[in-house]
């Protein structure tokens, strides 16, 4: 325990002003580019330290690979690595502590909550290693640029994303003579037969991560938007947006029962694994914990393409993952070259979250992908990429969208309605909310 | 430390002080047996030309914890205002003075009402429950019985139990499905069976949502409040009850005019602490709930705590969680200075 | 007319009705316990069974949650951390706030009402803002990311209700005893030291282990000031690494958090008079 200690207090007494001059030098050099081609670690950064946060992922292998991957890199640099985790939606609170303390780790990781666009200011421009990542790997999806990009330049790289697909009941399907959910309405349909045969489904009417996920694939699903592409123009008010709502009061009535109102991120895991769920929209961690508890019951889970909207729409809403550098880091040259590193074993990472993790770049859908790519039910997986989107959809993943989405302000409408408020009513609100919330940021 | 014994007679005299002192004061007769009269000449003489003495003694004695206190939350508290009257962000290092701005956008939130609403409904009722089970508690453990000490301990451990855990295992207790508090209730009939509208869905339903995290606050700190109770009972000093129970009174007319009186500034401080925790308590409701279903369980810390931290709005954040401290200051003070004067 | 009971009869009489009041309250104390004690045992897919009774097992009961606690995750390190830092904390505690509890109710400084008014209003100032400019403390001392940055952080709210604590006290010590040592010779400080303090041992254990308790309550803090797997606390470690994503290790969880809370819980019992007593002086007779 003194020895991490000592590397801090080593640290502290080094003057960071010391220390920007010679990584700035560096840079200033010019031959950045040319190292990262290399991938050698140029001399400077020998003999210096990097400090990573990050989740803890739901996988813990995955965690155990990442800090060996992390401090093989670091061996073979010469820099010393150390990768720490925290419960993933404890991270805005963590940045708020380094920020305010002026002082942290280098790398800092988002989950479900990007707040690069936020903290802007305060992240170092790596637009160079974005480019180059992006030109290395086939481009980056069209998605990403919103993430991270302000005014043209780029704060962040997108690590990966996690999506929601349907998974479901085969075998509950099958007896009760039921068609695949591929579209939302037989989705409804499916829950109202096997509701009364003891098999509901459910969906978080609640203020969790997950609430904001899938209330937004269905809204998308249905053609509705959150904004307009610049961002600016709050496109909830309109008839899309009532369809939705009335689908999911129907689907709330006849398929599922009071108890969603108290669920978090974690319950429909279990009502998956308890067996009880006819299908659940969520990640494949609910299908991997039922691997775990209920083998008979993982059997016969099939996971299912995005359910599409009356009109044939498909929009599937995934919880984007977002790498960082803060700028009081004092060895931005290391993390830098480690963030390149890391995407450039991007398949590795896959392989490793046994498939939970999606990636950004284009390279990395060649088929079979990963994982997903040669189990016979994940396939459907591979496909998800064209219909991926983020918050804010259509347009970017902004400050005050962000907002909009600690609020709760989606899931909180649906919720509304679903408890018996008159959709116009809600809707209302939530219009309200969004016009309060975009105007405050516009103020600021 | 120094281990030194105090001298027998020294210690006799103390058992005779105390006495003495909860009857009005000492008597010349009790204190000359401890102090000489000339002693007693050279005492009084000696603390008057040594108040100076006894002030630097004092102060320096306060400094450490003085210090303590203003540097690392007095210091933090003016920080917190100047967050309150500014529009810092987490996003920009540099915050300007926009007044009373944040407050006024806090207060035309619906949802702030709400949160303040739920704050004091929280707190009256917590309290009411408290105070019940605290007192019948501690009317318990006044009696004398067998394994008294083994119950007491017993009845400690939610108070000892780290919050952040306790909290996560009532989650599992008040879980949708697997509830074990719905599966006994069910068992023994007073409710229906799982999937019935009987069911009660602990932590969905607005009012038991908030019901249940005032449950798990009462349960952590009921057995405080029995404590406390059990410390202001067992001060009023024996020959008092003696006496009023010679004179003819029931119990319930010794408790109302002997008992309840000499305990009421305990029990003050007591509630002055619980409502000051309860009211900045996050973490009941942060893990349970997250101030849903629909705002029903959102108190003022956790608002403040989406807003500021998690959304990033340092400035609202702030003058929301400080939104209460200048109703509650002035409150706390007279509170205190009325007890003091009560002594 | 009935004839008159025996002692015995009534004192068995009394026990009973006793015990009868006692119950609910056992039970709704102990009852979560032991539903944790159970879970902490239990393998996983007993947990997910609804049909069955589930305060017993099942599945037979399995160590298996403990190996991963202590095998899989930093618990040992965790509790050797939270451990410390209490001690530590309880150490800094008792430094500061024991002589401030002497001067505020012996040394008759003025304006020392106020003073100990002031006290309450430091708990007014909520956790969640401080932890931003406090944050800031840390990293200048150099201790972000190490558990010293908690215990130098926790005194923060060890200190003021310890300080009221001795407070009352110091007030039951009768200030005939003070002034007979100081008649025999003792200055100020001897006084205190050689005739008050041993007196008031109760009382400062009770400190103790009330800065010692409420050291091992804080959750924001840990998080904020400390990442590092190893240099946490139980209560910031246990939720990281057993709560990953959407998926809980409630076996693990439970079995934590008593390996924990049971001893202090325990210890408290213990220092339970003294803490009576010093609530009592703490408005002073």
């Amino acid at each position: 325990m003194s020895e991490p200690r000592s590397v801090l207090i080593d640290d502290a007494a080094v003057s960071r002003r010391g220390f920007l001059r010679v990584t700035g030098a560096g840079v200033a050099g010019g031959s950045l580019l040319a190292m990262l081609d290399a991938r050698q670690a140029p001399a400077q950064v020998r003999g210096t330290s990097l400090r990573i946060l990050q989740w803890s992922h739901f996988i813990p292998a995955y965690d155990a690979w990442f800090d060996k991957f992390a401090k093989e890199w670091g061996d073979k640099n010469g820099v010393k690595v150390r990768v720490d985790h925290i419960p993933h939606l404890e991270l805005p609170a963590r940045m708020a502590a380094e920020f305010a303390a002026g002082a942290g780790h280098d790398i800092i990781h988002n989950g479900s909550s990007i707040l690069t666009r936020l903290y802007h200011k305060n992240l170092v421009d790596i637009t160079d290693i974005y480019d180059q990542i992006g030109r290395k790997s086939g481009g980056w999806i069209p998605a990403a640029k919103s993430l991270v990009e302000v005014d043209g330049r780029y704060y962040g790289i997108p690590m990966f994303y996690i999506l929601l697909p349907m998974l479901w009941r085969k075998d509950l399907f099958d007896q009760a003579g039921l068609k695949p959910p591929d579209t939302w309405e037989l989705a409804r349909v499916a829950a109202r037969t096997l509701k009364p045969k003891g098999h509901p489904t459910g969906i978080q009417f609640s203020q969790c991560a997950d609430a904001n996920l899938n209330w937004r694939s269905l809204l998308f699903s249905f053609g509705g938007a959150e904004a307009d592409p610049s961002g600016e123009n709050i496109l909830v008010d309109s008839k899309e947006m009532r369809e939705a709502l009335r689908f999911a009061k129907a689907l709330f009535d006849e398929g599922m029962t009071a108890e969603v109102f108290s669920w978090d991120d974690a319950s429909d895991n279990r009502y998956l694994a308890s067996g009880v769920a006819s299908w659940i929209h969520d990640a494949i961690s609910a299908y991997r914990t039922t691997e775990d508890t209920n083998p008979p019951v993982f059997k016969n889970t099939f996971i299912g393409m995005e359910p599409a909207g009356p009109g044939g729409k498909r929009v599937s809403v995934a919880a984007a993952n977002v790498y960082m550098i803060w700028k009081f880091s004092k060895n931005q040259q290391a993390a830098k070259e480690f963030l390149v590193h890391v995407m450039d074993n991007d398949r590795e990472g896959m392989v490793q979250s046994r498939g939970y993790n999606m990636p950004y770049l284009n390279a990395n859908y060649a088929k079979p992908m990963p994982v997903i790519g040669t189990d016979p039910k994940m396939q459907i997986l591979q496909d998800f990429p064209k219909i991926v989107a983020f918050y804010g959809y259509p347009g970017p993943f902004t400050t005050p969208i962000q907002e909009v989405v600690n609020l709760f302000v989606l899931p909180d409408t649906f919720t509304k309605v679903a408890r018996g408020e008159p959709i116009e009513d809600a809707v209302k609100w939530c219009v309200g909310e969004y016009r309060r919330i975009f105007a405050r940021h516009k103020r600021a | 430390m120094v281990r030194r014994r105090v001298p027998e007679d020294l210690r006799q005299a103390q058992a005779r002080m105390t006495h003495v002192s909860l009857h009005g004061g000492p008597d010349p007769a009790a204190r000359a047996a401890v102090v000489s009269v000339p002693g007693r000449l050279a005492t009084r003489a000696w603390w008057r030309s040594h108040s100076a003495q006894r002030l630097a003694f004092g102060y320096t004695l306060l400094a450490p914890a003085a210090l303590y206190v203003v540097l690392l939350v007095g210091g933090p508290f003016i920080f917190s205002l100047y967050l309150a009257l500014t529009d810092a962000s987490v996003a920009d290092p540099v915050a300007t003075f926009v007044g009373l701005e944040n407050f006024r956008a806090a207060v035309e939130a619906e949802v702030f009402w709400i949160a303040l609403q739920n704050s004091i409904v929280f707190l009256v009722v917590a309290a009411i429950f408290k105070g019940l089970l605290g007192t019948t508690l501690a009317f318990l453990l006044l009696q004398n019985f067998r394994g008294k000490k083994i119950v007491r301990g017993l009845v400690v451990i939610p108070f000892t139990l780290p919050i952040a855990i306790s909290v996560l295992s009532w989650k599992w207790m008040y879980d949708s499905q697997f509830s074990v508090i719905n599966w006994a209730l069910s068992g023994v009939g007073l409710i229906g069976s799982y999937g019935s509208p009987d069911w009660p869905i602990w932590l969905g339903q607005p009012y038991l949502a908030l019901a249940a995290c005032i449950a798990v606050n009462v349960w952590r700190t009921f057995p405080f409040s029995a404590i406390v109770l059990l410390a202001g009972y067992t001060s009023v000093p024996p020959d008092v009850l003696d006496a009023a129970r010679v004179d003819g009174c029931t119990f319930f007319q010794r408790f109302r005019h002997v008992v309840a009186p000499m305990i009421f500034p305990i029990l003050m401080i007591g509630f002055l602490f619980d409502t000051v925790f309860t009211l900045s308590d996050l973490s009941v409701v942060y893990l349970l709930t997250q101030g849903g279903p629909g705002n029903a369980t959102k108190i003022l810390p956790v608002l403040a705590y989406q807003i500021g931290i998690q959304a990033g709005a340092l400035g609202r954040g702030a003058a929301i969680a400080l939104f209460l401290v200048p109703l509650l200051l002035p409150a706390i003070f007279l509170v205190l200075r009325n007890l003091k004067r009560r002594e | 007319m009935a004839p008159p009971r025996t002692r015995g009869q009534k004192e068995v009489r009394r026990h009973l009705l006793i015990y009868a009041g006692l119950t609910p309250f056992i039970v709704i104390a102990v009852f979560p316990i032991y539903w944790m004690l159970v879970t902490a045992f239990k393998q996983e897919p007993d947990l997910y069974r609804m049909d069955l009774f589930p305060l017993w097992f099942h599945l037979p009961p399995t160590l298996k949650n403990f190996q991963i606690l202590f095998y899989q995750t930093n618990y040992g390190a965790w509790i050797v951390n939270t451990m410390s830092i209490s001690a530590w904390v309880a150490a800094i505690t008792l430094l500061t706030a024991v002589p401030a509890g002497y001067a505020l109710a012996r040394t008759r400084l003025p304006g020392a009402e106020n003073i100990g008014i002031g006290i309450f209003v430091t708990y007014l100032v909520p956790a969640i803002i401080l932890f931003l400019p406090l944050s800031r403390v840390v990293a200048d001392l150099g201790l972000q990311d190490t558990w010293w940055a908690l215990v130098v952080v926790y005194p923060t709210f060890t200190i003021p209700f310890c300080t009221w604590l001795m407070m009352g006290f110091f007030k039951t010590v009768p200030m005939e005893i003070e002034e007979a040592a100081r008649v025999d010779g003792c200055g100020q400080l001897a006084a205190l030291l050689r005739v008050v303090l041993p007196i008031s041992l109760p009382g400062i254990l009770t400190s103790v282990i009330f800065a010692f308790t409420l050291s091992m309550q804080d959750f924001l803090y840990g998080l904020a000031f400390v990442a590092p797997g190893d240099q946490k606390p139980v209560p910031v470690g246990v939720p990281t690494e057993l709560i990953r994503g959407d998926v809980y290790y409630w076996g693990s969880l439970m079995g934590a958090a008593l390996l924990v809370g049971l001893p202090v819980a325990v210890l408290y019992n213990f220092f339970l008079d003294r803490f009576i007593q010093g609530i009592t002086g703490g408005i002073g007779k």
